[in-house]
């Protein structure tokens, strides 16, 4: 009774899964195989990919670069937030989350305003006597639009896994010798493994394929793959080399999470929750 | 006395090609008190699950009242659970737990209210309505556990190892008021433990379960008294098990010695299994004694001493106020009512030696502590 | 190092919050520009709220996110009961379809959705508009619908099996054991991943961005156009508005929590139950909220007898209402009250002509450049007109019927007409070195240079530097076009289109091509830009001509619209905002006379001589073009011919080599289990 029950409850939700997430996946296989006039099966969209590696290398040297920062500035505060009191973990908590409800367009956009040439920091830079700098347009502009964007994202699973080592491991490494830094590296360090291999995806995967952070904080040779891929749909008239395009990202992310769960060893029950 | 209240006919289980059941045949008098003993995986929560309304046997029936059960569902039963674990509902406060039953019922208010208190009264949670589940002790979730299933006054009152999770004192106050509860209410309690102790002290009727089978049903005198084979020996207090072989009647002969019994009624020469209860045997002068050992270890117990003694090789539990040395010789008489003779079964041999003593006592500790799944 | 970790995250904290008090502060903003405050105002606050199309949009979200966070909310919650009962091996296969949303990139997710949308809606079931309201509401409802099952899904596997039991066992159906037991105990689940499906829904953007149709546009999609242009202050009120009302949010529902953990530790459970009340009540105000919205949303949905005409033009290129114009749009709508105009805009002819290309929508009248409709003409995307309908065609000037891009004038009625030039900066730019298009290459000023970011114009003025014919389809000269734009990359800003109005502006860059009208706006906010023709080496003189495509529904009422814009006294007006030139030259009258008699407007004959037209290119040329363009932009190199096989033959590893290694580990265990 309870296992006719329990199919009858979630077939509608696998149909519905299947019919919108792996159904348009091979959609997006058959348009990358065909031919945008013809219709016809081709390799022509996939031989036209190898003028796009350049820019994939690049959106992976950007992303990582970016999840790398993410990490470095995340974790401390990841690690101050578990050791405060409770209620202070909620609020602190809280504000990490804030960000990522609000418009990530406006927020970008309010870089702008901040990086560019006539912007809040370089009239600041230029008043007291420094004089302007070249700030936006450059490839720092895009990483630091990726690491403002996405560092939330690598917060909170580092801090979830933080809060939940035992404070009698550290007392336990404590009490065996180490020093502070030796029970930070030989405890709380592997066991925070988990959160910095799901963080670290949780970064690359947004920052590896956006186009509006480029767009905007990007000069004329930071051209990403997400934007690559916007041009071929928005304006490139051509959905069938967009739609190769976009199943190289689809793999390149694949193995990318597939790396990260093997090392960071986490359950395949719950993947990658955030809260 | 009373009439039938259920009937279990040839229960069997199974489960992904594992036999959990296998053919359990039982009747429950009304106003009975009945416990299904047996170690963790015998099948007896299985057995009261059944009964419940949770799982539907592979095949055979249940009856109540004479009538098949088998397809009605739980919510229409006219049994209500105390669970393992208790089950209180945590958003809910303990008027609101045991207000439960009845709320689904669909009962006007005023009733509800006054059978609740009525209830509370009963398990002496007066005063304790609105607390939260979380803020009571294992004692108190476990009144208002029984409050919440009794106060939907069912016939049957299914128990599953309700007092598994609370310390020893309390568990022993909980057996004298379960005891109480249900002589005061009059209804039928069909209790599942592992507890040997717990289920010869509360119950009308024991039921001893292994391996999906029923070994024996009794008063709980005659389980102990007369265990049917050596598992329910073992299993039921402490047994020294020995190799018999039954001469004729009222004669047994075991250690190369004709001993007098009480038991009659086997084969001439059948070998059987002889249970002699640590408890029974009181040492004597080596010269008086039938048999004569050396001690190999004592412990001391509170009320009595735990000793290990050697016979040729074959060592006995006897336990016994009566001080005596590591390495001292020791001989023993044994009486015609100490001696208890089972026929041989699948378990023969299994048990009631203990040459590993310390380790079968650990053993046996664990096991106590194991809760069934 | 307690305390570098505390001065950090204080860091970090500024770090995430500054952008955010940017954009506060410049909601009390009396100027338009983000980096400059002029002076306090609440005057943004106030135009928010009497703007209707910014109200709609934010309307059109919150209906998107409470719908399908009510319909993942329940089906979730459902679906992840019946998961959670599954089998061991059904469970984790129904688990990694929840994590493929969760796992995917955004882009590649909207991606897949769209092309599923127009290959289904389109190919399979020949519906014209396959992207509607409904399809970004399945969107919305397919990447919020994992936050719920994770979310729930934890909670069930904590919570005690035998509880369902316990209230079957009290005389509860297996319905009423799910809503008086399971339900409240997962409730904490499903509320935050209610909320977290709600945030992401309302916040989203990519998905959205390329699911969506004409009809039904939500607010953060709306906002990336917006960004290209000036983005209006009344924005940021609205932002700092939904700040505001999140942070209140969150700060009570943190405070609720940690006053229902502080009684919780009291033994007493009275004072608990306001909170359990407060979440009930909230529950059945979002349910309520939601009913209402649904209602709203198919009350307000054109009724019987009115008609949307949906119209796509190019960005600031119909008058608005705003500074003392004509709403042109209200004034049509007022004429003929049975119809209601849908207007979405793009800013590229390219732009425009792939929305259509890819298909699933639907739009009834259009507004492309010459080269443009002569393209559509030969790729049969254009309806015939007509002219029966559009009277007024008899003001529209001798010159500009029957034009080369339609020579027998039966798909287009011209719009307006204009020129491409140089728009530069007086201050910066040394008047000796605007001598021609060669200024765009000048490393000079490098870095204060903007491009154009269309092939076709910026191929245009690559072709008129070096002298070819624009309208060639010779490879080797095209080619050569394209290396002399990869040239100019090192010196360039940027490549803009709308954009260009902010950047030019607050002087960010200080040199740019543009068309003729815009840079005339442009020179109306910062009087140091002037406009450049490069007469010598010639220019582009383009037309704009209204259409209607073959995706068009209200026929009749597009023409209607059509001849309304052909007034002359419409079109004088028209022209005062959009500060291009009418091919009406009755409506030269009906102009402010400044613009009437600019000669960046109305160039003399001599000058306009020396224009050319962009005509009709094949279409292997054009895409041969758009993907030089392409390469120029991305630094892309070339294709190679093994190269497809290779990388199909790697994808096809990569996804299918891990799954089947994991089957053939799996099945080495039981084997050994077996034989163990």
């Amino acid at each position: 009774m309870k296992k006719n029950n329990s199919l009858l409850l979630s077939t509608p939700y696998i149909i519905w899964m299947l019919l919108f997430t792996l159904i348009p996946l091979g959609v997006v296989a058959f348009y990358a195989f065909t031919d945008p006039a013809t219709g016809e099966f081709t390799l022509e969209n996939m031989n036209a990919l190898s003028a796009y590696l350049p820019v994939l290398w690049e959106s992976i040297y950007y992303a990582l670069i970016s999840a790398l920062i993410c990490l470095l500035l995340g974790y401390p505060v990841a690690y101050y937030i578990a050791h405060r009191t409770p209620a202070v973990q909620k609020f602190l908590h809280m504000l990490v989350m804030l960000p990522m409800c609000m418009s990530f367009l406006l927020r970008t956009l309010a870089w702008v305003g901040l990086l560019q040439d006539t912007g809040l920091i370089n009239r600041f830079l230029d008043w007291i006597g420094i004089g302007a700098l070249p700030l936006i347009r450059t490839p720092g502009a895009v990483i630091l639009g990726m690491v403002y964007n996405y560092l939330p994202y690598m917060i909170l699973p580092l801090y979830s896994t933080i809060v939940k080592i035992d404070g009698r491991l550290i007392e336990a490494a404590e009490d065996l010798g180490c020093n502070g830094v030796q029970t930070f590296g030989r405890v709380v360090l592997p066991l925070s493994t988990p959160g910095i291999f799901t963080g670290i995806t949780m970064v690359f995967v947004p920052a590896v394929s956006t186009f509006y952070i480029s767009q905007k904080l990007g000069g004329t040779d930071t051209v990403l793959i997400g934007d690559v891929i916007e041009r071929l749909f928005k304006q490139g008239q051509n959905q069938n080399l967009g739609a190769a395009l976009s199943l190289v990202l689809m793999a390149l992310v694949f193995v990318c999470t597939d790396i990260m769960n093997r090392f960071g060893g986490s359950s395949d029950e719950e993947g990658g929750v955030i809260v | 006395m009373s009439k039938e209240l259920i009937r279990l006919q040839d229960l069997v289980m199974e489960f992904d090609g594992e036999r959990i059941l296998d053919g359990i045949n039982l009747y429950i008098k009304d106003h009975e008190f009945l416990t299904l003993l047996g170690p963790s995986g015998c099948g007896k929560t299985t057995t009261l699950r059944i009964i419940g309304g949770f799982l539907s046997a592979t095949s055979g029936s249940v009856l109540f009242d004479g009538k098949s059960i088998g397809d009605v569902p739980p919510y229409k039963r006219q049994v209500n659970t105390v669970f393992q674990r208790y089950a209180l509902f945590p958003h809910l406060d303990v008027f609101d737990n045991i207000a439960f039953g009845l709320k689904v019922a669909k009962l006007p208010k005023a009733e509800i209210t006054e059978r609740v208190q009525e209830m509370l009264a009963i398990v002496g949670l007066r005063g304790y309505e609105n607390r939260r589940i979380d803020s009571l002790s294992g004692g108190q979730q476990q009144r208002v556990a029984i409050a919440r299933a009794l106060v939907n006054r069912p016939k049957v009152l299914l128990l599953d190892e309700p007092l598994a999770a609370l310390d020893l004192r309390l568990r022993k106050d909980m057996q004298n008021e379960l005891k109480r509860i249900q002589q005061t209410l009059g209804i039928t309690f069909v209790y599942v433990t592992h507890d040997q102790e717990e289920a010869l002290s509360m119950s009308d009727t024991v039921v001893v379960m292994d391996k999906g089978r029923i070994q024996q049903i009794g008063k709980p005198e005659d389980i102990y008294n007369e265990p049917k084979n050596a598992f329910v020996a073992d299993f039921i207090g402490e047994s020294n098990i020995l190799d018999g072989i039954m001469l004729a009647d009222y004669k047994v002969k075991f250690f190369g010695r004709t001993f007098k019994c009480l038991d009659a009624g086997f084969e001439a020469n059948e070998p059987v299994d002889v249970v002699i209860r640590p408890e029974d045997i009181d040492f004597v002068p080596v010269e008086e004694g039938h048999l004569t050992g050396t001690v190999t270890s004592v412990t001391f117990k509170g009320l009595n001493y735990d000793i290990i003694v050697d016979f040729k090789g074959f060592k006995w539990l006897i336990q016994t106020t009566d001080f005596q040395p590591v390495g001292a010789t020791v001989g023993i008489r044994l009486n015609p009512e100490d001696i208890h003779i089972m026929k041989k079964s699948e378990y023969s041999g299994m048990f009631g030696d203990y040459s590993s003593y310390s380790a079968e006592y650990d053993e046996l500790v664990e096991d106590a502590g194991d809760e069934e799944e | 190092m307690k305390r570098t970790t505390r001065i950090l995250t204080i860091l970090m904290f500024v770090f995430l919050y500054i952008p955010m008090a940017v954009l506060i502060v410049a909601s009390f903003n009396t100027g338009k520009d983000l980096t400059k405050f002029e002076g306090f105002t609440l005057g943004q606050y106030a135009a928010l709220f009497r703007d209707p199309d910014l109200l709609r949009l934010l309307g059109n979200s919150l209906l998107i996110a409470i719908l399908s966070t009510a319909f993942s909310v329940v089906f979730g919650t459902v679906a992840a009961v019946g998961v959670h009962n599954l089998k061991p091996k059904l469970r984790k296969a129904a688990l990694s379809l929840t994590n493929i949303p969760m796992t995917n990139p955004d882009i590649v997710t909207g991606v897949s959705l769209s092309l599923l949308f127009i290959f289904v809606g389109g190919q399979l079931l020949r519906q014209r508009e396959s992207l509607t309201f409904w399809t970004l509401l399945i969107a919305h409802i397919t990447f919020s619908l994992p936050y719920v099952i994770l979310n729930v899904m934890p909670k069930l596997h904590q919570m005690d099996n035998s509880l369902t039991d316990a209230a079957m066992d009290l005389g509860c159906t297996p319905i009423q054991s799910f809503f008086k037991v399971t339900l409240p105990e997962i409730m904490p689940g499903i509320a935050a991943g209610g909320i977290m499906a709600f945030t992401m829904s309302l916040d989203d953007f990519v998905i959205s961005y390329f699911v969506t149709g004409m009809d039904f546009v939500t607010l953060p999609v709306e906002i990336y156009t917006y960004t290209k242009k000036p983005i209006h202050p009344k924005i940021y009120a609205m932002f700092t508005l939904l700040f505001l009302l999140i942070f209140v949010l969150m700060v009570t529902m943190n405070l609720l929590q940690l006053r229902s953990d502080k009684k919780k530790k009291e033994t007493r459970v009275k004072a608990v139950k306001p909170a359990v009340r407060v979440l009930r009540r909230v529950c059945a105000v979002v349910l309520i909220l939601c009913i209402v919205g649904g209602c709203c949303f198919l009350l307000l949905q054109p009724k019987g007898d009115t008609i949307t005409l949906n119209v796509y033009n190019w960005g600031m290129n119909i008058a608005d209402g705003t500074d003392g114009t004509l709403d042109i749009i209200a004034a049509f709508e007022e004429k003929y009250p049975n119809i209601r105009v849908q207007y979405a805009t793009y800013e590229s002819n390219e732009v425009m002509y792939s929305k259509l290309k890819n298909g699933g929508i639907t739009v009834d009248v259009i507004i492309p450049s010459d080269y443009m409709i002569a393209r559509m003409i030969d790729e049969d995307m254009l309806l015939e007109l007509n002219f029966d309908n559009i009277p007024n065609f008899r003001h529209i000037d001798e010159e500009f019927r029957n034009n080369d891009f339609d020579p027998e004038n039966k798909y287009s009625v011209p719009y307006t007409w204009g020129t491409v030039g140089i728009l530069y900066n007086t201050k910066y730019v040394d008047q000796a070195d605007v001598t021609g298009w060669e200024l765009l290459w000048n490393e000079k000023y490098a870095d204060k240079i903007l491009m154009i970011d269309n092939s076709r114009d910026a191929f245009g003025i690559a072709q008129y530097l070096l002298g070819y014919d624009v309208n060639t389809t010779d490879k080797a000269e095209l080619q050569a076009c394209a290396d002399k734009l990869a040239e100019q990359k090192p010196v360039l800003q940027q490549y803009v289109m709308d954009q260009i109005y902010s950047i030019m502006q607050n002087e960010e860059a200080w040199i740019a091509p543009y068309y003729a009208g815009d840079s005339m706006l442009m020179m109306e906010e910062n009087e140091d830009l002037a406009f450049y023709l490069p007469v010598d080496q010639g220019f582009n003189l383009f037309i704009d001509a209204m259409c209607i495509p073959t995706c068009c529904r209200e026929k009749e009422a597009a023409e209607l619209f059509i001849d309304f814009l052909c007034d002359p006294e419409i079109s004088g007006a028209n022209m005062d905002y959009i500060c291009y030139a009418s091919p009406i030259s009755e409506a030269r009258e009906y102009m402010e006379e400044y613009l009437a008699e600019s000669e960046v407007i109305y160039p003399s004959s001599e000058i306009l001589a020396a224009g050319t037209n962009y005509q009709f290119l094949p279409g292997e040329t054009s895409r041969y073009v758009e993907n030089l363009f392409m390469g120029v932009r991305g630094s892309v190199s070339e294709g190679s011919d093994n190269f497809g096989l290779i990388l199909t033959l790697v994808i096809v590893a990569v996804v299918v080599v891990p799954p089947v290694l994991r089957v053939g580990k799996k099945l080495r265990k039981r084997a050994k289990k077996k034989s163990a």
